[in-house]
């Protein structure tokens, strides 16, 4: 039965007592694609995963992964999908080969073909050399990456990525990325959460994000980038306990500037949680301040010009930093991460 | 908004708090950090104080009705122990009964928190990263421990009291010598556990190696000098015969020379103190500067093992390789052949049963490979220890049990070795079974969460259930060749019965190991093992095991009929004395409908927690 989407999930909602941890989401993630989940701590990712690997019942809602129920049909399901946990759940009876060989048993993978595969696997987990040692010598990254490897032992066509890549080191991230483009290209569908905006920058072609169980805002990093935020982002410290009065003369400053022409610019969005201001824009195409407790961020088409005004008005920030509009931008408007109000 | 958020503006303006002054704070950690240790130890032992407290009243009622009355019947006129100065056999064994209980709780506080410190939950990491010193991390779980020890013993004294197990006063101090006793008994232990950096089985083996045998060869339920001279020689470096001997002299003034009484009083204090200093010693190593990681048990064995495999692998890899297609050496294509076919079933119970049970059995194979020879000693050594305890040490107490008195035809008298062995292998086939279906399955559940990790593969929960019951009875199967083997060569059984009440014992097992796991299911917190424990005892005691159920009133017959080891017993004895009858068949449906029960009931449970 080919299905178009890899995952379909409509009023997908799971409660915890009188908690609502995912509220009520729709979204559908298409075969072959790579899906992204973002949303900070406690937004309802992991329990989202948990209940697309079949692992946690619905509250509410439907859901089909490869045109299958997972409630009702546990062990098809899963056979399908390769799982990395946000924890890894080694075995720590058994040793760095073993794990993989009776994670593949579990499947009901022959033993012989499970051999040849798992010195593939440990290979590209970089763990040949550890493949008799005790899961318990390795350290934290080693045993991510075995955790990675083992998931890919049924060679899955869809896979879960809780938060992959957390402990590991720069090149074992890129050597991850590489291959998680590769198992995209030979038609494996990835669904993964991260709190590293760069990595779902470079590996997820949609994502969504949520908060407190429920969506809020769905497209491609540079769609979400695009809508929600402006080209260029200025960076500023003013020190301790200073920021807050400093965004609103900042506020002030730069929203009195001539109209702007720039048309990335503000587009008269309401400032839920967000921003102090709203608006105008003078010559630099300024959006909004966003306060973060170390620092200010001041969003604007053109941050070197914003930055001269700043100068010219006679203020002083200890650092400055111009830089383009990153997809951490996108999510910290979105999840309200401001300390106002 | 969601309140996990971090706060801004840490609140800078609070008064000078308590924890400003380092000096102090310090100091303070230095002279009271052992009794800060205890604190939380006793507060987390609160959450399972019920337990505790229930325990402590039951436990004197049931030795009593069970020992006291029930086999005192059998003893009755053969014993008389006014020449130990105790008016019944009742007040013989109570102060032994008090020393042995504490013995026993000491062989659990002392093993198992102690594991969870340094491995499971790591909290002795914790406590190491506060101004705590190592040996005061160590002092502090002993003292905690001590605790419990003296309010069990008092609580004990007070019901031995009511029952008139106890008529002088002076009996209050035999409170502390079962303490002494517990800690002497249980510092070694707790000594060598903390040595440990990975626990294999070693729980159960103390359990079954060092507790018991030192249980059953302490006197306890009978004077050390009825048993032969080699096996009083184990009593006499038991510190629970000590404790024993002490306690007798305090309740009921048993006649002992001053020097005797010294010697209790030496030995248990030594080994106490040379176990709390090595301890502690153990303790600085591993939490303090040096970081010793633990020894490994059967580490050697593992890593020949694993290169043998290695080197099979290598093999077998070289041949499918030469098999398949010659691939470049490019690490990122396949070099393997396909993906073969993953198979699961489909249709009726595709949700719950996957037809992997064999994956599930493989991998405890795997995980126990290095405790083979353990674990035939352990099933060869526990019932043929029981056997020799009560065989050897009651029998010149009893002149043989009255054939029709335990219903069984004939008539004559049967010898009491040939009358409990069919019992204990029925009560060896029960403790296995639930020691692997309560503890082991405790532990992958909760603190390994080996089966959430089973459960993101295609294994449905029925695999995992009865994988996991199979290797119950795996187990069960290999204790009870061993015993069945005495049984045989002792002469005590033909061959013919030894087969079948071979397969009974694991059809014994099977219905205790499927409601074990049930049971465990609902578990959430290890020290809800110890109501498991309060049922299981009772039922050993009770079930005409060592006396036939006859001493008790109609009443008491009835309640112990429906309790399951009772059917077991009697199954087995039907089998051992070839005297079948109609209730034979009723033992045989009574397991049936526990092992039904009891699988569906863990189903049902495995997909609730799993399927959350
Ligand atoms: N078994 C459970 N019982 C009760 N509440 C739960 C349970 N599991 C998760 N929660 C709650 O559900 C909410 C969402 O948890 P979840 O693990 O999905 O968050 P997350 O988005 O993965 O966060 P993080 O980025 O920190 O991993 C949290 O508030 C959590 O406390
Ligand atoms: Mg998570």
């Amino acid at each position: 039965m080919p299905v178009e989407h890899a995952i379909r999930a409509t009023g997908l909602t799971k409660r915890y007592g009188d908690f609502t941890a995912v509220d009520g989401i729709d979204f559908t993630v298409n075969r072959g694609e790579s899906f992204g989940l973002l949303g900070p701590n406690g937004a309802g990712k992991s329990t989202t995963m948990r209940m697309i690997a079949a692992v946690a019942s619905r509250s509410a809602g439907t859901m089909s992964v490869a045109g299958l129920d997972p409630e009702q049909n546990g062990p098809e399901v899963r056979a399908r999908l390769g799982v990395i946990p946000q924890q890894d759940n080694l075995d720590e009876e058994l040793s760095v080969r073993e794990n993989i060989i009776m994670y593949g048993r579990y499947f009901g993978l022959p033993r012989r073909w499970l051999n040849a595969k798992t010195e593939e696997l440990l290979e590209f987990a970089q763990l040949s050399h550890k493949a008799t040692a005790r899961v318990e010598d390795l350290s934290g990254g080693m045993k991510r990456r075995l955790t990675i490897a083992r998931a890919l032992v049924n060679e899955p066509e869809i896979l879960l990525l809780d938060e992959p890549t957390t402990g590991l080191d720069p090149q074992a991230r890129h050597i991850l990325w590489d291959r998680l483009f590769r198992l995209r290209e030979s038609g494996t569908t990835l669904v993964l959460t991260t709190h590293h905006m760069d990595e779902a920058e470079q590996l997820c072609e949609r994502l969504i994000v949520v908060d407190e169980g429920r969506i809020m805002a769905e497209g491609s990093p540079a769609g979400l980038i695009r809508d929600h935020s402006t080209r260029e982002v200025l960076e500023l410290r003013f020190g301790m306990d200073r920021n807050q009065e400093q965004a609103q003369q900042l506020t002030a400053l730069l929203s009195s500037g001539a109209a702007s022409a720039d048309g990335a610019a503000a587009e008269g969005r309401a400032t839920g949680d967000g921003g102090v201001g709203v608006g105008g824009g003078g010559g630099v195409g300024f959006s909004h301040v966003e306060v973060l407790p170390d620092r200010l961020l001041v969003y604007a088409g053109s941050a070197e010009s914003a930055l001269e005004q700043i100068h010219a008005a006679g203020l002083r920030p200890m650092t400055s930093l111009v830089r383009r509009s990153s997809l951490e931008d996108v999510f910290l408007r979105l999840t309200g991460r401001t300390l106002v109000d | 908004m969601s309140t996990d958020r971090l706060t801004a503006e840490p609140e800078l303006q609070q008064p000078v708090s308590p924890a400003a002054d380092k000096q102090t704070m310090a100091g303070r950690a230095r002279r009271f950090g052992a009794l800060h240790q205890a604190e939380r130890t006793l507060r987390s032992m609160r959450a399972y104080g019920t337990v505790i407290l229930f325990s402590s009243v039951s436990q004197p009622i049931m030795y009593i009705l069970a020992m006291g009355l029930g086999l005192g019947v059998l003893v009755g006129e053969g014993g008389d122990f006014a020449e130990y100065g105790a008016s019944s056999y009742l007040m013989y064994i109570a102060p032994a009964i008090l020393a042995s209980t504490v013995a026993m709780a000491a062989g659990i506080e002392f093993t198992f928190p102690v594991m969870e410190g340094f491995k499971w939950r790591r909290l002795y990491y914790g406590a190491q990263a506060s101004p705590l010193s190592p040996g005061q991390i160590a002092s502090g779980h002993i003292l905690a421990v001590s605790v419990r020890f003296g309010i069990h013993a008092a609580i004990f004294t007070v019901v031995l009291y009511l029952f008139g197990a106890i008529s002088s006063p002076l009996g209050v101090l035999m409170i502390a010598s079962a303490m002494l006793g517990g800690l002497a008994i249980g510092l070694p232990i707790m000594a060598y556990v903390s040595t440990l950096r990975d626990e294999k089985g070693q729980m159960s083996l103390i359990q079954r190696f060092v507790i018991m045998p030192l249980f059953l060869f302490s006197g306890t339920f009978y004077p050390l000098t009825n048993l032969p001279g080699f096996l009083q020689v184990l009593g006499w470096f038991s510190p629970i015969w000590h404790a024993n001997e002490l306690g007798r002299v305090l309740a009921f003034g048993q006649p002992s020379p001053a020097w005797l009484i010294l010697l209790h009083v030496l030995y248990l204090l030594g080994i106490t103190v040379a176990a709390w200093l090595a301890t502690v010693r153990i303790f600085t190593r591993r939490l303090g500067l040096e970081e010793w990681r633990g020894r490994t048990p059967g580490a050697k064995a593992d890593a020949k093992r694993q290169d043998r495999l290695a080197v099979k692998d290598a093999a077998d890899v070289d041949r499918s390789a030469g098999a398949g297609t010659a691939t470049t050496p490019d690490s990122t294509t396949p070099a393997s052949t396909a993906l073969p076919r993953i198979a699961f079933r489909r249709g009726f119970g595709a949700n719950y049963y996957s037809g992997n049970i064999r994956a599930v059995f493989g991998r405890g194979l795997t995980a126990i490979r290095n405790n083979r020879g353990v674990i035939f000693l352990s099933g060869l050594l526990e019932p043929v220890l029981f056997l020799t305890s009560f065989g050897l040490g009651i029998s010149p107490m009893i002149a043989g049990v009255d054939a029709e008195q335990v219903g069984l035809g004939g008539g004559g008298t049967i010898s009491y070795a040939a009358f409990i062995a069919p019992a204990l292998l029925a009560v060896s086939a029960m403790n296995g079974a639930i020691f692997d279906s309560t503890w082991n399955v405790f532990f992958k559940l909760k603190i390994t969460k080996l089966y959430r990790t089973m459960m993101s593969t295609s294994l449905g929960p029925v695999d995992v259930a009865v994988g996991e019951i199979c290797l119950a009875l795996f187990r069960g199967g290999i204790y009870a060749l061993g015993f069945i083997g005495v049984l045989l060569v002792g002469g005590l059984i033909d061959p013919l019965a030894a087969v079948l009440m071979w397969c009974t014992a694991l059809f014994v097992a099977l219905g205790f190991a499927s409601v074990g796991m049930a049971v465990t299911s609902f578990m959430t917190r290890f020290q809800q093992m110890d109501w498991m424990m309060m049922v299981l005892m009772p039922m050993f005691l009770f079930s005409a095991t060592l006396f036939p159920i006859s001493v008790y009133p109609a009443g008491v017959q009835a309640f112990i009929q429906a309790l399951p080891l009772w059917h077991a017993v009697e199954l087995m004895r039907d089998i051992a004395f070839w005297d079948f009858s109609s209730l034979t068949l009723v033992h045989i449906g009574y397991y049936l409908v526990m092992i039904v029960a009891g699988l569906a009931l863990t189903t049902y449970r495995m997909k609730k927690l799993f399927l959350r």
